[in-house]
């Protein structure tokens, strides 16, 4: 959520010397990327690093934003890169088997059904850790596509905005998508 | 083809993702002097930049005087070599009464 500050005071101030507007800016900048850190990457990722990183490309780029855009857009632009280029650096796993799941996880997969009871924390880091299980096996772009989509609930209006890919590679990539998660959680469902 | 009835795989997939919903949500408040570390990390990186950027400009100001010396240099010495016959040439043309433009 984007708190009531004047970003452009703010940036005026910083590049006067105010260490008080850097620290306005990341109160501001931090939920931001925070959330798109913790969807995009793995639950055991670094978290405070990449933020931390995302937060100093931030600041060594203030001087290329524009002000035509919401600054959160921007470094919600800057920040899904990172993690981007965070995935690509990790090897992309095979497909998950059965045998790959902790007892935790498949409890997990076989909780997560229509009708199944609300989930407490425990349950929730453990659905979490099989979707990122599950994940693993696509594709870094794959990976956050799905995600924007089943996730965020993004239009794919505004997925081709924020990419620069055409409605038709994004239809085309999904189904790609759904039909690889299709394929491994049937598999996982036989218990192979 | 499903006849619009839902995949059960694609129920699964959204199942799992929405108990995992709370994992998904970003931190509201800063953790313990991440703050404090993130604005030393700024400070510091913004000096070595400007340092850099010093730096930086006072080589690339050093090396175009030097290039223009060069270039000048080598200018005045080809004009020099231009108007100057060797001696040897000179003393050729000398002999043989040749007008020298």
């Amino acid at each position: 959520m984007d708190l009531p500050i004047d970003v452009t005071d703010c940036l005026r101030r910083w590049k006067d010397g105010d260490e008080s507007a850097a620290e306005e800016l990341i109160l501001h900048l931090h939920p931001v990327i925070s959330r798109i850190v913790r969807t995009h990457l793995p639950r055991r990722d670094h978290e405070d690093d990449i933020i931390q990183e995302i937060l100093m490309k931030t600041f060594s780029r203030l001087h290329q934003y524009k002000g035509d855009a919401p600054i959160s857009h921007w470094v919600s632009r800057l920040a899904l890169t990172t993690c981007l280029d965070r995935l690509r650096a990790q090897k992309i796993r095979p497909e998950v088997r059965w045998t790959d799941l902790t007892p935790e996880e498949s409890t997990a997969f076989d909780a997560a059904w229509l009708g199944s009871t609300s989930p407490d924390a425990t349950d929730a880091i453990h659905a979490r850790d099989l979707v990122d299980k599950l994940l693993s096996s696509l594709p870094p772009e794959d990976r956050s596509l799905i995600l924007l989509v089943d996730l965020e609930g993004r239009s794919l209006e505004e997925i081709s905005q924020s990419t620069g890919w055409g409605i038709s590679k994004i239809k085309m990539r999904l189904f790609r998508i759904r039909a690889q998660l299709r394929k491994m959680i049937q598999n996982l469902e036989q218990r192979k | 083809m499903n006849n619009g009835n839902p995949i059960p795989q694609d129920q699964r997939w959204q199942a799992l993702l929405t108990r995992s919903t709370p994992t998904f949500v970003g931190d509201t408040t800063l953790p313990f002097g991440f703050l404090t570390q993130t604005l030393a990390r700024i400070k510091s990186e913004s000096r070595e930049r400007e340092i850099f950027e010093r730096i930086g400009l006072r080589s690339l100001f050093v090396a175009i005087s030097v290039l223009i010396a060069i270039v000048g240099v080598s200018i005045s010495v080809q004009l020099q070599s231009r108007s100057d016959f060797d001696p040897a040439v000179k003393s050729l043309l000398q002999a043989d009464d040749v007008p020298i433009s």
